[in-house]
């Protein structure tokens, strides 16, 4: 295909994605070495508020940014190198973390906190959407043909719900007096508090993202299964594979394509997990690298956002996942220059 | 289900014919951007009685608010604030005086009303809100307990409350991590007499007050649900509705929902009383918030003129009379109701609480403390540690936002 | 065909084969089926600790809201008829020939069997109950506590069917553009084996892993002043970006262009070369080939991947809370306004009965569509 040809079929494509993801990755990229900031001056302001009875009026110095003529905010832009990535990083409190043998200390550090559950989330849960997924598959394939299209469609369920609405879903059944939480403590007569439990927290969110991927590794592992070679599979019969050989030997080889497929979509999905964090209100137990972000984004009330700091923990979180995309791509590269 | 749609219809007629309560026909495009709960609900649904309002009860308003207020024309005409959010836009200059407007149809409005910076009138409040101590009057006659007018009494009652037995857990705190926390150790910490920053913007959280906030924060834990860092002032409140708990500080807004017969419970068994005291002769551990009105800078005086007109017949005694429930309202006419004088006594002490300081510090310290706070109630870290995180992060925070060199 | 002897199963297989289908279905239905009783219950009853309660709803019930033994078999049996009528009517049709029209002719079809459908549950049937319930005695009285009140509360009191209507102008923008644009760059990127293409492929990877959060928050000050940016270009006709449809559409299918043009392209892949090869050598160009040979062929995967599509579009949050104002908000963010700092319980249980809406329409897609999904994705989008 000539170039020109290939610009014209992918320009489109290519125009929205430079437009709305790679000027904006630029713009973050260039923030997180830049802090702007306005330019303030100390004034006296009397403020009177509003009480139930009278106002309160007080007189006190106040930082107020300066006006430029036409009334915009006057700002300078500084060159600060790393200072925004070693805020996040906070390498200093992990170098006396370690030297004082309090490992555990690092933890502490928002970053770290949310690199270690980011990371336990997302490779916890990549094996039992991958086993749920291909079990699933194997029992619906199994079934009854009568019974398959309602039950494919039952299975899809947890896919296709709005994700904030699903964790909730399952939040409102834990949390509090929830129903399976009093079942629970009726079958082994104690008092549970999940919510108040780091790690019961922490498996609830790693439930609630399997049982919400699982369907889609399902109904991507069950049409793989319409395709495995049924030639193949009876002459593993006829050498006397017994059941497990042949999904051994015969179906999971037919399907690493797909086993792989879904490992790239699941890491690449469950590294930037930020639903379970909204979902579940696990902020005081656990965060994960995209909500601490969104965290250092959102306005306090008085208007302030920690841009430069966002900008330097959303790079280190692509860089992560660059790091953690490298062995499939370097799969795919030698896909490429084989085929 | 029919005859229900036909009667939905005839109260939304009856509503329209009710049109004629404003008391002008508007002409120019009027919008209003706002936070959306129920007390701005009624505001906005007064102000649209006039015509040609737009309004728009948003949850991202805090975000939205100061860039739609900068651009030139502004996109909404009016704002709904409180004295946290003003900050933005008053730095900002994207919101007008007030002071002519007033003059001209500002008639019904009380002088304490008018939010004055420098003597200029920047917004018009129209309600207060504050905490007031919730707790269940059958259980305290019962027990034969007096109001606490302390944290220390609570305590107290909260423990006889325990050793009775007569709810689940005898308290209730709303201390989601996060911004919810951080209001409750503000109140506590201005309780004991701190102040959150210097004269220079340096942080001064790690103090006395802070290590008496955080130890009293951690003892009434005890009588909590041990869920605490998830539960906001909606868990709580529901808690309470339910029966579940005995007592609790909590916002104003929240009093109407106990008396609430489709939702609670214990309907006229919960009764108000002020804030409690931190430490004696103080004032009640908590901080007065006001939500107003305020005007863009960024449109022409025409569009301020009518703006301002619709929004004085949203805040008039008639829809005061009827949302008495929603709200501590300033505005006249206003009636409180038996669960509105916990608020009252809270705003009226003496000496009266502090009004939340409204300043770009505040914000920062108030993130920081809501990010910090955790780590010490889960047992990661202690009092001293924590009160030392809080201020390396309000710092590192007032550095990148040029506050502090 | 008859199954050889060696690949039938063990009894004991089966059995565990049912066993372990039965606990995931029950898994995976449970908690969609807890938000649903929820909905038709009195605040008290739907966070009551009580299983039971919930199910059965007393404090609903004592308000006068329940259904008699009647009501509900007659109710399930309408329900059920609906079901099989929908899956045999509705889900041929959109299997016919001829996209445009059949997608057409499809929604046409269900939107009539929808209002027939609420014709005759919600007006037809309590009508003829109402007098059958008073004559039945002991069958006729409420035993089970249900109230469609917070449904009315969503859909009438807030309106929200213009969130509705909303949700779907931007569903199906973002599915049509994502779609158009992503399938001339997937045919593109499967037919050229360049090392240019290779690239793109790679930092689309790259893009699609990229968290959302980092590139919304740069919109919303460039959107809220597009009239000011544009000017020099479009003069006094710049729009304000900030609040349109059309803008957050862009939006959205930009950020699906990575996942679009991936999926797309393994279908491509799965095309044989020698189709459109055989159309160049008589002579046409690759536009015409692919226009007259692999449009006719390429189906399967597009639904598919316009599934993916519609998903995403329909349940995003984060672009759409921030970029569309009040008047054009669309369902997933109106239902988030529930829970805000002043939230009751009657809101929550609402935002509840919300979300077992915004559900319904999903419920619909995946009823009919599920066929093309599997069939779709065999058909190689899974070949990665």
């Amino acid at each position: 295909m000539k170039f020109r040809t290939f610009a014209m079929f992918v320009g489109p494509s290519i125009f929205l994605m430079v437009l709305f993801i790679a000027a904006p990755l630029v713009s973050v990229f260039l923030q997180s070495f830049q802090i702007t900031q306005p330019v303030v001056e100390m004034q006296e302001v009397e403020t009177c508020t509003a009480g139930f009875l009278t106002q309160t009026c007080t007189t006190e110095t106040k930082t107020v940014p300066k006006l430029d003529e036409f009334g915009n905010i006057v700002t300078t832009t500084e060159w600060v190198g790393l200072l925004s990535y070693q805020r996040v990083l906070q390498l200093d409190a992990v170098g006396a973390a370690i030297s004082s043998g309090n490992w555990g200390d690092i933890l502490n550090i928002d970053f770290w906190k949310a690199l270690r559950f980011t990371l336990t989330f997302t490779l916890i849960t990549l094996p039992f959407v991958i086993g749920m997924g291909l079990a699933i598959a194997m029992v619906v394939n199994n079934a009854t043909k009568s019974m398959k299209g309602p039950v494919i469609f039952v299975s899809l369920l947890p896919f296709i719900i709005t994700p904030v609405i699903g964790a909730l879903s399952i939040r409102w059944l834990f949390y509090g007096d929830g129903i399976v939480t009093v079942w629970l403590e009726a079958l082994f007569d104690t008092n549970l508090s999940v919510a108040a439990n780091g790690w019961a927290v922490e498996f609830l969110m790693m439930f609630y993202r399997v049982w919400h991927v699982a369907p889609f590794a399902f109904v991507i592992f069950y049409a793989g299964l319409q395709t495995v070679n049924q030639d193949t599979l009876e002459s593993a019969i006829i050498d006397g594979a017994s059941r497990f050989d042949r999904l051994r030997y015969v179906i999971v080889p037919h399907l690493m394509p797909l086993i792989v497929f879904i490992t790239l979509i699941h890491l690449m999905d469950a590294y930037r997990a930020f639903e379970e964090v909204v979902g579940f209100s696990s902020q005081a137990q656990r965060i994960t690298l995209q909500w601490l972000t969104y965290d250092l984004l959102q306005p306090d009330d008085a208007g302030n956002r920690a841009i430069s700091r966002a900008s330097a923990s959303a790079m280190l979180t692509m860089i992560g996942i660059v790091i953690i995309l490298m062995p499939p791509l370097r799969r795919t590269w030698r896909d490429h220059k084989g085929g | 289900m029919l005859k229900r749609l036909l009667l939905a219809g005839a109260a939304s007629l009856a509503l329209s014919a009710g049109a004629q309560a404003c008391a002008f026909e508007n002409e120019t495009e009027v919008s209003i951007l706002s936070a959306g709960f129920e007390a701005w609900k009624a505001v906005t649904d007064a102000m649209i009685e006039c015509g040609n309002v737009n309004a728009e009860l948003d949850q991202e308003f805090r975000q939205k608010q100061p860039a739609a207020f900068a651009a030139n024309p502004s996109l909404y005409t009016l704002g709904g604030v409180s004295n946290g959010t003003i900050t933005p836009l008053l730095n900002e200059g994207t919101i007008r005086p007030l002071d002519d407007l007033i003059e001209k149809y500002g008639q019904n409005l009380s002088p304490n009303q008018l939010i004055q910076i420098d003597g200029h009138t920047m917004a018009v409040a129209m309600m207060v809100n504050t905490q007031h101590m919730m707790y269940r009057e059958d259980i305290f006659a019962d027990l034969g307990l007096d109001v606490p007018g302390t944290w220390d009494e609570v305590l107290e009652a909260a423990e006889t409350i325990k050793a009775a037995g007569v709810v689940e857990y005898p308290l209730g705190v709303t201390m989601k991590s996060g911004w919810n926390i951080a209001q409750d150790f503000n109140n506590m910490f201005l309780g004991y007499g701190g102040t959150f920053v210097n004269a220079d913007s340096t942080p001064n959280v790690n103090t006395e007050a802070g290590l008496n906030a955080l130890d009293m924060m951690k003892r009434l834990t005890e009588y909590a649900d041990p869920e605490y860092l998830v539960s906001d002032s909606t868990y709580v409140q529901q808690q309470f509705q339910q029966g579940k708990i005995a007592m609790a500080n909590l916002w104003a807004s929240r009093g109407g929902a106990m008396d609430d017969p489709s939702e609670s419970q214990v309907v006229g068994k919960v009764g108000a009383a002020a804030a409690p005291l931190a430490m004696e002769g103080g004032a009640p551990a908590t901080t007065l918030w006001w939500d107003g009105i305020v005007v863009a800078a960024n449109i022409s005086d025409e569009e301020a003129d009518a703006a301002f007109r619709v929004a004085m017949e949203g805040l008039d005694e008639e829809m005061v009379k009827a949302n008495s429930d929603a709200a501590i309202w300033l505005v006249s006419g206003y009636e409180p109701s038996k669960l509105a004088q916990g608020a009252i006594a809270t705003a009226t002490a003496q000496p009266a609480p502090s009004s939340y300081p409204s300043t770009s510090q505040m914000g920062l310290m108030h993130t920081a403390i809501g990010n910090e706070l955790p780590a010490f109630f889960t047992g990661d870290r202690s009092a001293e540690d924590t009160l030392a995180a809080i201020e390396e992060a309000y710092t590192t925070a007032a550095e990148e936002a040029g506050l502090l060199q | 065909m008859s199954t050889p002897k060696a690949l039938q199963q063990p009894l004991t297989l089966k059995l565990a084969s049912n066993a372990f289908l039965i606990f995931w279905l029950l898994l995976a239905v449970f908690p969609l089926f807890w938000i649903l009783a929820m909905s038709f219950k009195s605040p008290v009853d739907a966070f009551s600790s009580s299983a039971l309660d919930v199910v059965i709803g007393p404090e609903t019930l004592s308000r006068g809201n329940g259904l008699s033994a009647l009501d509900i078999i007659f109710g399930v049996v309408v329900l059920w008829v609906s079901a099989r009528l929908a899956m045999r009517w509705l889900m041929p049709m959109a299997a016919g020939d001829g996209l445009i029209q059949r997608v057409f002719s499809w929604l046409v079809a269900c939107l009539g069997f929808g209002l027939l459908f609420v014709a005759v549950f919600f007006f037809l049937l309590p009508w003829v109950l109402g007098p059958l319930n008073d004559i039945a005695g002991p069958l006729g009285r409420p035993v089970l506590g249900l109230t469609t009140e917070h449904y009315n509360a969503v859909w009438v009191e807030n309106e929200f069917w213009r969130n509705f209507s909303n949700s779907l102008i931007v569903t199906a923008g973002v599915v049509t553009i994502s779609l158009t644009v992503g399938t001339l760059a997937g045919y593109g990127l499967a037919r050229s084996g360049s090392n240019l293409a290779f690239w793109i492929l790679v930092i689309a990877l790259v893009f699609r892993a990229l968290p959302p959060t980092v590139l919304v928050a740069g919109y919303l000050p460039a959107f809220v002043n597009s009239a000011e940016i544009l000017r020099p270009w479009l003069g006094e006709n710049a729009p304000t970006l900030y609040g349109q449809p059309l803008a957050v559409i862009a939006v959205l299918a930009s950020i699906n262009q990575p996942f679009t043009i991936w999926m797309l392209r393994s279908f491509f892949q799965n095309i044989p070369t020698d189709l459109d090869e055989a159309a160049r050598v008589d002579g046409c160009t690759h536009f015409q080939a692919f226009r007259w040979v692999i449009m006719p062929v390429m189906w399967p995967g597009v639904i598919t991947t316009g599934l993916f599509s519609f998903l995403l579009a329909y349940n995003d949050f984060l672009v759409t809370s921030l970029l569309l104002d009040q008047s054009n908000q669309t369902m997933v963010p109106a239902i988030a306004g529930y829970f805000n700092r002043e939230t009751t319980t009657t809101d929550q249980v609402e935002a509840v009965a919300a979300a077992v809406s915004i559900t319904a329409p999903l419920f619909l897609l995946v009823m009919v569509f599920q066929r093309q999904i599997v069939s779709g994705l065999t058909a190689g989008a899974v070949k990665g």
